[in-house]
């Protein structure tokens, strides 16, 4: 009788002034930290497979960039005018670093950079490019199609909203 | 406990009360969304689009913009001024080219730099597939100008923004 009572309690709370104060708060922390510390991504794309596949669902965390700058190999969400579409690309590149592609290999001031996160077969030239101040240069892990057919290219710091969460 | 349901309810009603009125009266900004919205739905096109639903979002898509229209979009290699016509007729021949069209605006930042002028940056979103069966999935920053002529906001320019530099 008691358990049915706290059954009934629980899906069917009374609604008293301390049950939509707590009811207040979970929502309000809720709305903070999936909207704006922890915010819910739906990948579209091929562009990072193997890593993160067409249809996967993930978080963009946002207080990773919070005290650092992004680093080499990192994932990163780079957002356009706002925050509800995202690119997620791979940093490869930092600021000042110069950057080409030959027959498919990445150089980074001028050494071949390892890179075992691609899997498919690439055969992209680019002439080397230096890397502007306050930048990062960012490429897709799926390289498998025309250079000109993929989004890659250095993009602002402040531009980067945050890492997928796994 | 009856005054504070009584609270609660009148709480409700003022809140119903503020949504109605802020729902119902049409700021400028909600008027240029509307256009955004109005542009949208008429250069998407479903699978089995009949040539009168053809022909009626041509002929609209016109409607919303100036006299001449600038662009400066060279992703698509597409520049220049036109007039609302010839962008009817350039969205009927692009149209033709998609066998299905899906053109969604999101992250719309709304600002008016002069009296009946606007400005506004925004993610444009592209996905579809082509009718020899390519599938598209684009995504570009691009800003807009908006003139207010006839109490009608029309489009009288358009701009992408290079979010990643090659």
């Amino acid at each position: 009788m008691v358990l049915n009572k706290k059954i009934r309690q629980f899906f069917l709370p009374s609604l008293t002034p301390a049950f939509l104060v707590r009811a207040l708060a979970v929502a309000l922390a809720a709305y903070l930290f999936f909207g704006y510390l922890c915010t819910p991504l739906l990948i579209h794309g091929q562009s990072m497979e193997p890593a993160y596949r067409n249809g996967g669902f993930n978080f963009c965390w946002r207080g990773r960039y919070l005290f650092s700058n992004p680093k080499r190999y990192e994932v990163v969400a780079v957002r356009f005018a706002g925050e509800k579409v995202m690119l997620l690309k791979r940093v490869v590149a930092l600021e000042g670093e110069w950057v080409e592609f030959r027959d498919g290999k990445l150089f980074v001031n001028g050494r071949e950079i390892d890179e075992p996160y691609v899997r498919y077969p690439c055969h992209w030239n680019l002439p080397p490019r230096r890397v502007e101040r306050d930048c990062v240069y960012v490429v897709g892990d799926n390289r498998n199609m025309a250079i000109e057919n993929h989004l890659l290219g250095q993009v602002s710091i402040r531009r980067i909203a945050g890492v997928p969460l796994w | 406990m009856v005054k504070f349901r009584s609270i609660i309810i009148g709480v409700l009603v003022v809140a119903v009360g503020i949504g109605m009125v802020l729902y119902l009266s049409p700021s400028e900004e909600k008027k240029i969304k509307k256009q955004f919205r109005l542009l949208a739905e008429w250069v998407s096109k479903e699978p089995g689009e009949t040539p009168v639903t053809m022909a009626h979002k041509a002929k609209s898509i016109g409607t919303l913009f100036d006299q001449t229209c600038e662009f400066k979009i060279p992703a698509y290699s597409f520049s220049g001024s036109y007039t609302p016509e010839e962008i009817s007729g350039y969205a009927t021949q692009g149209r033709l080219s998609f066998s299905q069209l899906d053109l969604r605006f999101y992250d719309l930042q709304i600002v008016f730099p002069e009296k009946e002028i606007a400005r506004v940056t925004f993610t444009a979103r592209l996905t579809g597939k082509l009718a020899v069966g390519e599938s598209v999935n684009e995504a570009h920053e691009v800003e807009s100008i908006l003139k207010k002529i006839e109490k009608r906001w029309l489009f009288s320019q358009f701009e992408a923004v290079e979010v990643l530099k090659k």
